[in-house]
């Protein structure tokens, strides 16, 4: 294990085609639809991040990089990371090929998916939206709300204009 | 006039110090982040007791069980010294007429401002007569109480789904409450029984802000159902290299390897045990060598043996949500609902703000 200068997205599907026809094969919880196919890997501070469908999951990656920030975790260790949309914790696996990984379960078992195609654009929108800030304010609008209400305030600072009003402005939802 | 939470709290000698140390407990367990601690404790200290009225149907008292074990003693306390003021049969003091009569004054008193938690469920078979309740038929005495409730939570397996009363061929007909009161907001905490800190922290969450927790389409709080134990559990790196355990004791047992070809049911259960974990978080069944048995699912019983591989995962074991229309999964398909279902994984992956500490990704 170690560094990796290249994109290791190849390696992961070759390690994660044989789990296929050996441990993995012919269990129910395989979605028959889906095959390996390591989607959308991209060098992020110094590492490698990626989405990984498999038959019965599909997974967040994480490979070390330049070998700076990684760290092999431990059975039972987790390590959150922080992306632009928020934390995610991830769990460590190893592979004698691949060495140490990181991962964080999205779909597991993963019969949502009727074809291949399906669950690889959903793997392309993981990462799109892992990567994108818009999701946290309108969750952070969410927190705030929260916040007010729990302490007594009222719900929007606002003032509510008429035409706001009729619209359901009040109830705080973002426009 | 109107008692607070937390004159209540004083009363049974429970210290400042530990009311505020019980706050920021509860404020983490629920995955608020510390930051809501005094948040809590300004409610607890404002707002106006409610009380709880704890009954017992068709039940082996597991949830009371784990309930007073609730892993720090200081919640146990102060969540016992809330509930215990007003009526648990198990717990408390007063007996015969004394105690029912504790029922007919809260409901009075706190008419339509009570919470009602059910521990086990009502046979209706032969009027309700398998389960006598003070001479009479629980279900009446569970239908009159909930009548003027806020709420009524439902404990563990038996109140939420029926359990191993209600398992074929039913001789009792025991059924969930759900069946029974209707125009109430029920909330479930399955399990059998469900985690202690899961029980206090729905009631705290309850007592506390005044209203219900987020429930799943299965009336179940998202906060410690949101998850299946498979998606957490420490054995699942196993599980996505292939490495089972093909029997017990072989070679991959004993490395710890995944139980789910020894039929363990954690890709199909909805649960915080892999998280939360049992007895203060020291361990759980699959930590401990045994697969789960899935006891918090609907059915449990009658779902074939705890050793039985689970082979029809798609008819209960996907995420229960607006993709699943009309009880059949709506398969993903397009780039709109790919889209979508990417946005709800992730969000269902993510962190609470409370969670670990660490953060790889700043430093």
């Amino acid at each position: 294990m170690g560094a990796n200068a290249e994109n290791p997205a190849p390696a992961v599907e070759r390690v994660f085609n044989h789990i296929a026809a050996t441990g993995m094969a012919g269990l129910p919880l395989n979605n028959p639809a889906l095959r390996v196919e390591a989607v959308g890997f991209r060098a992020w501070n110094g590492l490698w991040v990626g989405v990984l469908v498999t038959p019965w999951a599909i997974n967040l990656m994480l490979l070390p990089g330049d070998g700076s920030v990684f760290r092999a975790l431990l059975l039972d260790e987790k390590q959150t990371w922080r992306f632009p949309s928020g934390d995610y914790e991830f769990m460590g696996g190893k592979d004698e090929d691949l060495g140490a990984y990181q991962f964080c379960s999205l779909f597991s078992p993963a019969f949502e998916f009727a074809a291949h195609e399906d669950a690889r654009a959903a793997a392309e929108a993981v990462i799109e939206e892992l990567m994108s800030t818009e999701g946290t304010a309108v969750e952070e609008a969410a927190t705030a709300q929260e916040r007010a209400r729990l302490e007594g305030r009222p719900l929007v600072d606002l003032t509510v204009s008429r035409r706001n009003f009729l619209r359901g402005g009040f109830l705080g939802r973002p426009s | 006039m109107v008692e607070t939470f937390y004159e209540v709290l004083r009363r049974q000698g429970i210290s400042r110090r530990s009311f505020l140390k019980f706050c920021s407990l509860t404020a983490t367990s629920l995955g608020l982040g510390s930051a809501y601690a005094p948040r809590i404790a300004y409610a607890l200290e404002n707002k106006p007791r409610t009380p709880v009225l704890w009954l017992h149907g068709l039940e082996c008292t597991c949830c009371s069980e784990s309930f007073i074990r609730s892993a720090h003693p200081l919640a146990k306390d102060v969540v016992l010294s809330m509930l215990s003021l007003d009526y648990d049969d198990t717990l408390m003091a007063a007996a015969g007429h004394q105690a029912e009569a504790i029922i007919e004054e809260i409901k009075k008193k706190y008419k339509g401002n009570y919470i009602v938690a059910v521990e086990g469920n009502p046979p209706l078979n032969e009027d309700g007569m398998y389960c006598i309740h003070g001479g009479r038929p629980f279900v009446e005495i569970l239908k009159e109480t909930c009548a003027d409730a806020k709420a009524v939570i439902a404990w563990g397996a038996c109140a939420s789904w029926g359990c191993v009363q209600a398992a074929k061929p039913n001789p009792t007909r025991a059924t969930p409450i759900d069946k029974v009161i209707t125009g109430k907001p029920i909330i479930k905490v399955p399990g059998c029984p469900p985690i202690a800190e899961v029980m206090t922290g729905v009631i705290t969450y309850m007592l506390t802000f005044d209203r219900i927790p987020e429930l799943d389409r299965d009336g179940r709080p998202k906060m410690f159902y949101g998850q299946r134990i498979h998606d957490k559990c420490y054995r699942r790196p196993h599980f996505d290299a292939g490495q089972f355990v093909e029997q017990w004791d072989d070679d991959s047992a004993r490395k710890g390897y995944c139980l789910y070809k020894m039929g363990c049911k954690g890709p199909t259960t909805y649960n915080a045990c892999s998280t939360t974990r049992w007895n203060g978080g020291v361990s759980f069944p699959i930590q401990s060598g045994h697969g789960c048995i899935g006891c918090s699912e609907d059915g449990f019983w009658d779902k074939g043996g705890f050793y039985n591989r689970v082979t029809d995962i798609k008819q209960f074991g996907v995420e229960a949500n607006a993709d699943k229309i009309g009880g059949t999964l709506a398969a993903v398909a397009g780039a709109a609902v790919a889209a979508h279902a990417a946005a709800t994984a992730l969000k269902r992956a993510k962190s609470g703000n409370d969670k670990n500490d660490q953060n790889g990704g700043g430093k």
